[in-house]
């Protein structure tokens, strides 16, 4: 009886694992899950995929567009890689060098890289011949680096999530504070100029949008919003776009408008890090699927 | 030549399944409702089920054209009338008309006749409703899709690592206030996460599976209860394009079968001890009615008070502790 009894319960076992399987397999084979959306607020873009991590990158934070090719931060495979076109991407500088999690880069004129990493720390340059080398490191105070901008007067600017200060690194090295702890922001996560040489600051921490003055007045661009995490920004045409990995949104502001949402990403497209536009103002965003370990870079263009 | 033998091939096989189900289904009824063990065996029967529901539900979404037209048509009585709309829409956020009349049913039934009896279906039917509604959260986790109203705003999903744009359903905007806002959120772009997730309906297998378990009870309460469920609680939802009907039919699927599972488990394995909490409740009729009412107020709530309750409870225990500051 008892054995009767031990081989139902064990059939029903069974049984039960076959039906999920083929739940899951019957849900799934016909497209009820739909894995990831791009929501268009603003009807007038379209989107495309134009790179996934077959391609060859892992997964990217920061992107940048830059004469017809992206530089990306790949966060997830620790190294910093040109993508020109699908199954055509470069490597400029991987974990040999010692980088872990390359985070948010900028270029020169004269086509220096310059990146930053959160695990690592410090500053990095892969200059225009290709050598790849630190040029400050934790020892020089750049714990945890993050947000990274290159001002007008040829400084490299980096905040440090670790230290809650912005520091200004010179190209031979040198690192001095630009911005103190006590100017109260928490994480430097993103930073980005405008055309007038005022500096926002992405604090993903206390959510706030921050702008700097000429006059290094610091003032509170975008605060207690609700549903807002600011990740990554960037300035283009007297617009300032932002990313939100958090909500899975992409936004854009302007004085006159202020903050409107372009798109909504959802499911495995949820969390968006970096963004950067090319000439004719389509903008490029970096998502990362944390769950299956996968990138993709997505272009959102005007109809 | 009967109808089974005029059916195209293809769909002999779903069909005959489908015949097992109902078989089993009116199997279990049968022998629930004369106290007797159920006949079939049991993974034969949750295979069945299980398989009967995968088949069902992938052929429905295979004919989505179905289910769109299904909620097209339910939605197309949305917008039109401010009283209409605001009526449908009070199940909705209305505790009042979400909870009572399922909570009536089920405490007529509690009090009725063959009271031992009725009061094993009823508490297995609550304990396997909480078994559901952590199945259906579970499901529409880990599945990604989005309720109709959001599908009628242009959107491109990924297929093969590709964008492709969405067909974009019809949506005509409930007058009432609450699908009003809504509709505007979503216009600026505030989608709450919970919206992108409504693959199975957690409402329907939850109110579902209570309905089912008072109609297993007593059958006249029973299709009142069911009824209730899904012409006003489910129906509201597929108006106001919150859940396709596809998503309602296959929660509702999951409630059945679960609710199925658990009542003959119970009775075949572990009747005893539920037969020692039935005797409990007929020996402590006060106390017993107090339980039973705080347990059928949340869960015709839908537990949505559980988890903030939880919240509290844990800062509290931290606070005195001295975790936090």
């Amino acid at each position: 009886m008892k054995q009767t009894t031990a081989s139902m319960r064990r059939t029903s076992f069974a049984a039960g694992l076959a039906g999920a399987l083929c739940c899951s397999l019957g849900l799934s084979a016909c497209g009820v899950d739909q894995k990831g959306i791009v929501l268009l607020t603003d009807p007038s873009y379209r989107a495309t995929m134009i790179g996934t991590s077959k391609d060859g990158f892992t997964m990217p934070d920061g992107i940048l567009w830059r004469q017809g090719k992206l530089m990306l931060a790949d966060e997830g495979g620790s190294a910093v890689r040109v993508w020109s076109h699908p199954h055509d991407v470069k490597t400029l500088c991987d974990a040999k060098l010692g980088i872990h999690s390359p985070e948010d880069l900028v270029v020169d004129g004269q086509g220096n890289l310059f990146f930053t990493d959160d695990d690592a720390g410090g500053v990095w340059e892969v200059d225009a011949s290709g050598r790849a080398f630190q040029l400050a490191g934790r020892d020089k105070g750049l714990v945890s680096t993050e947000g990274i901008a290159l001002a007008p007067n040829g400084a490299i600017l980096v905040g440090d999530g670790v230290r809650h200060e912005v520091f200004s690194v010179s190209r031979a090295g040198v690192v001095s504070v630009f911005l103190g702890s006590r100017r109260g922001i928490t994480k430097p996560e993103s930073m980005a100029f405008d055309d007038e040489g005022n500096l926002y600051i992405a604090d993903n921490v206390d959510q706030v949008i921050y702008m700097l003055g000429r006059d290094m007045k610091l003032d509170r661009l975008i605060q207690k919003r609700e549903n807002f995490s600011p990740e990554g920004i960037w300035f283009a045409n007297h617009v300032l776009y932002v990313t939100d990995s958090k909500h899975g949104k992409l936004s854009r502001f302007t004085p006159e408008a202020g903050l409107e949402t372009i798109a909504v990403f959802g499911g495995q497209l949820s969390y968006i890090c970096g963004i950067t536009t090319d000439d004719q103002g389509r903008i490029y965003v970096s998502v990362q699927d944390l769950k299956h370990n996968f990138g993709r870079i997505v272009k959102l263009e005007r109809i | 030549m009967s109808a089974f033998h005029r059916l195209p091939g293809k769909t002999k096989v779903p069909a005959c399944l489908l015949g097992v189900f109902w078989q089993d289904f009116r199997a279990t009824l049968r022998n629930l409702a004369h106290e007797r063990t159920a006949l079939v065996h049991p993974g034969i029967w949750l295979m069945s089920n299980l398989f009967i529901l995968s088949i069902g539900s992938g052929a429905f979404a295979r004919m989505t054209g179905i289910n769109d037209a299904l909620y097209e048509l339910c939605n197309h009585l949305a917008g039109r009338s401010w009283l209409l709309d605001n009526l449908i829409a009070l199940p909705l956020n209305n505790q009042f008309i979400k909870a009572a009349f399922l909570g009536g049913c089920f405490f007529a039934a509690w009090h009725g006749h063959q009271v031992d009896r009725n009061r094993r279906i009823l508490l297995v039917s609550v304990l396997a409703s909480v078994f559901v509604i952590a199945t259906t959260k579970t499901l529409s986790y880990a599945i990604f899709s989005p309720r109709p109203f959001i599908q009628s705003q242009k959107a491109f999903h990924l297929e093969d690592n590709q964008l492709v744009e969405s067909r974009r359903l019809p949506y005509r905007v409930p007058l009432d206030a609450e699908s009003q806002k809504m509709y505007a959120d979503l216009v600026k772009g505030d989608v709450v996460q919970n919206d992108l997730h409504s693959f199975p309906s957690d409402h329907a297998g939850f109110y579902v599976t209570l309905a089912v378990g008072i109609l297993l009870a007593s059958r006249a309460l029973g299709w009142l209860a069911v009824s209730w469920t899904f012409l006003v609680l489910l129906g509201s939802r597929i108006i106001t394009g919150r859940h396709s009907p596809l998503e309602v039919v296959v929660g509702a699927g999951i409630g059945i079968v679960m609710l199925l599972l658990f009542q003959f488990v119970f009775d075949k394995w572990w009747r005893r001890p539920m037969d020692l909490i039935v005797n409990w409740t007929l020996r402590h009729p006060a106390i017993a009615t107090v339980l039973i009412f705080m347990v059928i107020f949340e869960a015709s709530n839908s537990l949505q008070d559980v988890h903030p309750l939880l919240e509290i409870g844990s800062a509290a225990v931290k606070h005195m502790l001295h975790v936090t500051p």
